[in-house]
């Protein structure tokens, strides 16, 4: 199965010849696969399964510093017994004190680490609990144990599986040991391989010391590639040679896998028979499986498949009938293959020497060699004994030195270092002469009916053997490792590797590397494909002969590894082990790479290039340990890693290099902040990182920070707005005082919010730094322009103009950035100071600093600080006090405008009457007038000015009302105060004729006459629409003679003015009250004299008071020209209009009248 | 527009300079060309006013225009203000002697005692143009910001004019020193230049000169003239300070070059301060000459950073730049 699968994974490159294929393909069956011992798969499966128990010593060197997996193992391991007790437990009911002993002693060990089994060890509790029974319990627990482990192997890590799989099963120190210790029926040896098996330990330890160093190195040192090339060809050399051997060899492999395929028939019938075992190693399970026949709770077809699964995995060596083949030829081949692989060296002896190069040479050479020539008879099962094949491997160096005699001659060089490895080499392989099986089971018969303990011994053996194959899995894998590369193929690009024979170069390239790799107790690079589980249980079962076999071939190899690293002492010892170290994959790659770009050109033909999951988190455990790397408990580090990534891995494919992870470019994982992890808590909670670096925008980013500044241009802002409230109160109350009709509605109410600058709703950032939000750092801008827009007085302003400024004032700020990076940027200069020199560090320093950037930045764009501070002093402060004086002036002037309605009106209003205006006493002007009526309690003025009532004094309502108002007041007060009103004259009756002038008497007497000598009524006591039209100065200036006497009484001596200014007057009478006063006023003033002569003047003088009265004349001129005009009344009318048309002032005008008057007086 | 070639300022220009610290007698070249170079800038500032005003609408400018151009110098726009209000006073007084002379009069003749209240108008008239100046308001002051025209209040004291005071009283410290050493025939003569004027009773010369009625319409408003009088006045001294500068380090530069041939550094230096110390400065002095009015004219027309700003960095060149206002 194993096999099956084995080759489901392996690329077309690995396939053996078809020969070999089939026989790999029945080993499924149990039957092939005692016949597939000679197919290097099955050689690889034995390899793989070597584990026999072993020396437990170097189980427990290799625990300690081994793969921390390899307390997984354990684990699994521990489980698998506990499952088989269960298993077995109603059948071994009655021998039950032996079963717990048998579980107890493994479990102990395998807690421990096994470090206290000694390699020859049986334990002492065990050997009494053991007997017979034991041995079949044993067998079965081991059996069991190794497939259970396996498969748990299988699934946790591809390493064990192919491990299993490979054909070039590799030695680890563990498994040596367990040959060394099992080396099955050759008990008798055991003394002797212990010897050697301390050789090989001591060997191991350096080799493992060096490689350590070594790949610790790939963390600290960076190796060029250089050499790669020639690895690479060096590597196809020996392919090449290989593919040679292969050639030649397919035909007789035939004939090997026919003869396999034999042998496992014959255990096919066995255990149809089921108790014949031909199988010396299954010969005791199967016997004690018969005897509890009937405990066992399977069929015979189960057991008889379960028997098949657990013989398969064996080497290719393997067979039935010769004992000791298939240790004999694994060590065999790991050290022509390790030979081989000394590329450097070996070039030149792995092949025939070719007659063209040397036409000579076979008259001197009569017994030719070379390496390849090996190969083949190995192939062939050719070599009986290890001293056959020394003797073939000396011959070549000695053929060798005997051709080229020149003692400086090159090939001498590599040979006598050949022979040196050699000599190496050599003690490695087992003293083992092949014997038929039948010779050999009959001495174990013998044997096993002479002693039980010998049985016992070989109990324990097979235990060890379960145990220590599974350390060595992983030891395994890494010699594997590079087998599997070759394949490449499996990810890789089929056709190169097609090209290559498989088996060859599998087994050979495997040896050199396991050797390398066996050393490296560190996680394995070397699993590549993974089989299924079931596939590599069955490979687990392999039989423990080929365990033991495998096993023993298996340990030389670490000592070759081992030598061959200090072999080359030229060169740099770090960098010679990197190169030997890293031969193989440096020269796969090289060789991936070439085919990638053939002829200098991308080659489009080949398979993409893709990351795998194994890969990169093998690149990750990698950093992991680079960075663990100086820790001396670096194995207690690893081991949670890795027992945490296996898992994982098993999953995948995986393929371990010993390369650093420069090479594996496609693997590689960027470095990921650590806050993006997929982190879990205890729970298996996914962790939320999102906390640590999602962060609010702090407020506040997009609004004017706050500054002295700041504040002062925002009160700046708010004295306008105040300010402009008031005017637009001064607007409402000279509007109310133009219009005669006002409406509810018709004055907007101004009342204008502060500004309040708005930030950003909360926004989330991902990151650190500023945000760039290009449209919102626009709009905040935009908001800051129209701010320095309105602090300049714009009250509006259109979004175009803001726009374009908007976008100057960028553009300004990036010139200054500009400019202000181009001088940050400026390269440093040399201090010169001698202070600094104390401080080596600082000898460099900054062109400009920071206040000398800033200066020169902003007199490169035409400012300064003083134009800065200047604007401040000026646009900001001053514009301040300027804005309060114009608020303070505003204000007083609508104070000046309410005034009349505050100042005089005292507390309840009551002395709203004092200014004289009549209109009061007509009644509360808030019942006709609506509450309110202009609204000055909404727009707030009452509270403002404390206004206790609403109703509105006239005089605030029209302008006219209120010059005349004030006119009145102010003649009233001062005639009170200076001139005390004359008495009023009389009215005219016939008795008061008498006195007067004579020119008057006449006249006088006729009014009375007209009069019914009733005393005559002056006109401005008449009621208003009786009065006589207001006389007015006609354009041309001259008074007109008196007109006609109408029926009408009053004097009346002009024609009537245009009817417009009757109408006014009409109007003016009739709507304004005030008049009647001041007429009456003037009419006593000018009655008294009541000569009709002076009618003109007195009724110039009248116009021009009504004219005053009327527009608010201007009584200087008026007063001036009355005094000169006594004689003249139309002067004094000319000027009395003059002066209504010009000034509106109506104050003096009372003053004035009263002047002329008094003057009219005096003069008459 | 006159005939460019002949100077028609001459002497005009000679009294300014002098005004200005030109003590010797300027060759007749140097005067025409500072004469060309007002001419120049008076053209412009008519230029730019016109432009103004027509953007706003009006055809013909205003003082405001005139004012605008020159708004950077707060100095120079407050003595403007200053010379503007009192213009004005002076204008009023003169109407207010013409028309309101008889009124004092009569009134003066009258005491009657109600005459008091009344009279208090004409007098008001006159003691405010006295003692307060119309203030010339210009339309981006903070009172045009309000719908409301904002009443004057006497009290107050405006600060910019404390600015122009103090612009003031340094101009008058100059002065000062340059009239400490005179005769009182210097000084007269020195007063009289003073009021030398390109316009002051020569308005038909000078709109001829500047090309009223070419570049702009050609009756200007008295204002206008005035004002032009006024910057013309500014022009020609705000040259011949800067010329003067020119040649004074020029000589300096001379002596210390001299000194250096004839000796050492050291006796450079004594006569440097000997110079100090000694020399009449006035006397012996050799007039300004075309070169250093150039030179002077060159650094007035230097561009200041702040117009380039925008150019940096990738900005593009303008063509020309436009003439600076001195």
């Amino acid at each position: 199965m194993s096999l099956g699968h084995h080759h489901a994974w392996q690329p077309p490159g690995h396939l053996r010849p078809s020969d070999d294929f089939n026989d790999t393909r029945s080993v499924n069956g149990f039957s092939k696969s005692a016949s597939g011992s000679r197919t290097p798969q099955m050689r690889a499966s034995a390899g793989a399964e070597g584990p026999q128990p072993g020396n437990l010593i170097s189980e427990a060197d290799m625990a300690v510093e081994e793969d921390p997996r390899i307390a997984l193992f354990r684990d699994m391991y521990r489980q698998t017994e506990a499952k088989i007790n269960a298993l077995f437990s109603g059948t071994l009911t009655s021998d039950e004190p032996s079963e717990p002993a048998v579980a107890e002693s493994h479990d102990p060990d395998s807690k421990s680490g096994r470090a206290p089994e000694p390699p020859s060890h049986p334990d002492p509790p065990k050997k009494p609990a053991r007997k017979l029974d034991d041995d079949y319990d044993d067998y079965d627990d081991d059996d069991d144990d190794d497939e259970d482990a396996d498969a748990g192997d299988a699934t946790e890590s591809p390493l064990k599986p192919k491990t299993s799989q490979e054909p070039s099963g590799l030695p680890s120190p563990s498994h040596r040991p367990s040959t060394a210790a099992s080396t099955g029926p050759d008990g008798s040896k055991d003394v002797k391989k212990e010897s050697l098996e301390d050789i090989r330990k001591k060997l191991e330890e350096d080799k493992k010391a060096t490689e350590e160093a070594a790949k610790r190195s790939f963390h600290t040192l960076f190796y060029t590639l250089e050499n790669d090339r020639d690895a690479m060809l060096d590597q196809q050399r020996l392919e090449e040679s290989e593919r040679q051997v292969e050639a030649e060899m397919s035909g007789q492999a035939n004939a090997g896998n026919n003869n396999s395929n034999n042998s496992s028939n014959g255990y096919g019938s066995l255990s149809s028979a089921n108790l014949g075992a031909s199988s010396l190693t299954l010969k005791n399970l199967i016997a004690r499986i018969d005897m509890k026949r009937n405990m066992v709770q399977a069929s015979d077809a189960e057991l008889r498949s379960l028997m098949s699964e657990v013989r398969k995995n064996r080497s290719k060596w393997a067979s039935e009938d010769k004992i000791g083949q298939e240790e004999l030829y694994e060590a065999a081949e790991k050290v022509l293959s390790e030979l081989k692989a000394m590329t450097e060296h070996s070039t030149a002896f792995l092949t025939r020497v070719n007659k063209r190069d040397a036409p000579d040479y076979y008259t001197i050479i009569k017994h030719p060699m070379d390496l390849g020539t090996m190969t083949k008879k190995l192939k062939a099962l050719q070599y009986k004994s290890k001293q056959e094949f020394v003797d073939d491997l000396n011959l070549i160096w000695a053929n060798c030195f005997k051709y080229n005699t020149n003692p400086e001659h090159f090939l001498r060089k590599h040979a006598l270092y050949m022979r040196k490895e050699t000599e190496k080499l050599v003690p490695l392989i087992p003293e083992i002469v092949i014997r038929d099986r039948a010779e050999v089971e009959a001495e174990e018969r013998r044997l096993q009916l002479a002693e039980l303990d010998g049985a016992e011994e070989s109990d324990d053996e097979p235990i060890m053997s379960s145990r220590g194959r599974k350390a060595p899995g992983k030891s395994t894998k890494k010699g594997t490792a590079p087998a599997k590369k070759t394949p490449g193929g499996s990810e890789g690009p089929p056709g190169a590797q097609s090209s290559q024979p498989p088996a060859p170069t599998r087994a050979d390239s495997d040896v050199p590397m396991e050797g390398i790799q066996n050393g490296f107790s560190t996680p394995p690079p070397g699993t590549q494909t993974p089989s299924d589980p079931a596939g590599v249980s069955s490979a687990a079962r392999g039989s423990h002969d080929d365990s033991m076999e495998s096993d023993n071939l298996m340990s030389s190899n670490p000592v070759l590894s081992a030598l061959s690293a200090p072999g080359v002492e030229l060169e740099d010892p770090e960098y010679k082990v990197w190169k030997q170290v890293t031969k193989k994959d440096r020269a796969l790659i090289a060789a991936e790479r070439h085919r990638l770009f053939k002829g200098d050109k991308l080659n489009f033909d080949e398979p993409a290039l893709l990351r795998t999951k194994a890969g990169m988190r093998r690149w990750i455990r990698n950093q992991k340990l680079a960075a663990a790397e100086g820790d001396k408990t670096e194995s207690n580090t690893r081991e949670p890693d890795a027992a945490g990534e296996t898992l994982a891995e098993g999953i995948e494919e995986e393929e371990d290099r010993v390369i650093p992870d420069y090479y594996d470019v496609m693997s590689g994982v960027p470095d990921l902040p650590e806050r993006l992890a997929w982190r879990e808590d205890l729970e298996g909670n996914v962790v939320d990182a999102s906390e640590e670096f999602l962060r609010i925008l702090p407020k506040g980013s997009f609004t004017q920070t706050d500054s002295k500044l700041s504040r002062k241009m925002d009160a700046n802002m708010r004295q306008m707005q105040e300010t402009r409230k008031v005017c637009s109160k001064i607007g409402i109350v000279k509007q109310m005082q133009l219009q005669s009709q006002m409406y509810q509605n018709q004055f907007q109410k101004y009342q204008p919010e502060p500004f309040f600058e708005q930030d950003v709703p909360p926004h989330v950032m991902n990151d650190e730094g500023p945000v760039v939000a290009p449209w919102v750092c626009k709009a905040a801008l935009q908001r800051s322009v129209a701010k320095i827009f309105f602090h300049a007085g714009f009250e509006e302003y259109q979004p175009s103009a803001l726009d374009a400024v908007t976008d100057i004032a960028s553009d300004f700020f990036h010139k200054i950035g500009e400019t202000l990076k181009s001088y940050m940027e400026t390269p440093k200069v040399p201090a010169t100071d001698s202070q600094e020199v104390a401080s080596s560090a600082s000898q460099w320093k900054r062109a400009y600093t920071e206040p000398e950037v800033v200066l020169h930045t902003l007199s490169s764009v035409g400012t300064d600080v003083e134009s800065l501070e200047l604007y401040i002093k000026d646009d900001v402060e001053r514009l301040g006090t300027k804005l309060a004086g114009a608020h303070d002036r505003l204000k007083s002037l609508l104070t000046e405008l309410l005034r009349p309605a505050l100042a005089d009106g005292g507390e309840d209003g009551s002395k709203a009457f004092a200014d004289g205006s009549e209109q009061f006493i007509g009644g509360d002007f808030a019942e006709d007038i609506d509450e309110d009526f202009f609204g000055f309690k909404e727009m707030g003025l009452d509270k403002e000015f404390g206004l206790t009532s609403l109703s509105v004094p006239l005089h605030l309502l029209q302008n006219r009302m209120y010059n005349a108002a004030q006119s009145q007041n102010t003649s009233a007060t001062q005639a009170r105060t200076l001139f005390p009103p004359p008495v009023p004259y009389s009215r005219i009756s016939p008795e008061k004729v008498p006195p007067q002038i004579g020119l008057l008497k006449g006249f006088l007497e006729e009014k009375l006459r007209n009069n019914n000598d009733e005393p005559l009524v002056e006109d401005l006591e008449l009621p208003p629409k009786q009065r006589p039209p207001r006389p007015r100065l006609p354009a041309s200036g001259k008074i007109q003679g008196p007109p006609p006497a109408g029926p009408n009484s009053s004097p009346q001596k002009r024609p009537l003015p245009p009817s417009s200014s009757s109408q006014n007057l009409n109007k003016l009478g009739s709507t304004e009250p005030s008049k009647k006063k001041v007429k009456k006023n003037s009419g006593v003033a000018m009655g008294l004299p009541g000569a009709e002569g002076d009618e003109s003047t007195v009724n110039g003088l009248k116009a021009a008071n009504m004219k005053g009265l009327d527009g608010a004349a201007d009584e200087v001129p008026l007063v001036a020209e009355m005094k000169s005009a006594d004689a003249d009344g139309v002067t004094v009318a000319e000027e009395s209009v003059r002066g209504s048309e010009s000034i509106d002032q109506g104050r003096p005008s009372d003053a004035g009248l009263t002047n002329g008057v008094a003057g009219e007086h005096g003069d008459i | 527009m006159g005939d460019s070639r002949s100077p028609k300022y001459r002497q005009e220009i000679q009294q300014m300079m002098f005004v200005s610290g030109e003590t010797a007698e300027p060759s007749i070249e140097t005067t025409s060309l500072i004469e060309e170079i007002v001419r120049q800038q008076v053209i412009e500032i008519l230029t730019r006013s016109t432009a103004l005003a027509t953007r706003r609408g009006v055809r013909s400018i205003s003082p405001d225009d005139l004012i605008f151009l020159i708004r950077h110098d707060k100095a120079k726009v407050s003595r403007l203000k200053t010379f503007l209000s009192w213009k004005d006073v002076r204008k009023n007084v003169k109407d207010s002697d013409e028309k309101g002379g008889g009124d004092a009069a009569d009134f003066a003749g009258a005491d009657d005692p109600i005459a008091g209240g009344v009279v208090a108008g004409p007098q008001d008239v006159t003691s405010k143009s006295k003692t307060k100046r119309a203030r010339i308001g210009l339309v981006w002051d903070v009172n045009s910001f309000y719908s409301v025209q904002v009443p004057e209040r006497e009290d107050e004291e405006d600060e910019e004019e404390e600015e122009q005071n103090y612009a003031t009283l340094q101009r008058l410290a100059a002065a000062d020193e340059r009239t400490k050493n005179m005769t009182k025939e210097e000084y007269v003569f020195w007063s009289e230049c003073r009021q030398a004027s390109f316009t002051y009773r020569k308005g038909r010369r000078f709109r001829e000169w500047a090309g009223f009625g070419v570049v702009t319409e050609s009756k200007p408003n008295d204002d206008i003239v005035d004002i032009l009088g006024f910057l013309t006045f500014e022009i020609v001294q705000t040259l011949t300070e800067e010329a003067l500068k020119v040649k004074e380090r020029e000589d300096r530069e001379k002596r210390r070059r001299g000194g250096a041939e004839n000796g050492t550094g050291e006796n450079t230096k004594k006569r440097k301060r000997e110079t100090g110390l000694f020399d009449p400065p006035e006397e012996g002095r050799t007039p300004v000459e075309p070169k250093h009015i150039h030179e002077a004219y060159r650094k007035l027309q230097a561009t200041p950073n702040k117009s380039v700003a925008m150019l940096l960095h990738n900005g593009r060149i303008p063509h020309r730049t436009p003439l600076r206002l001195i």
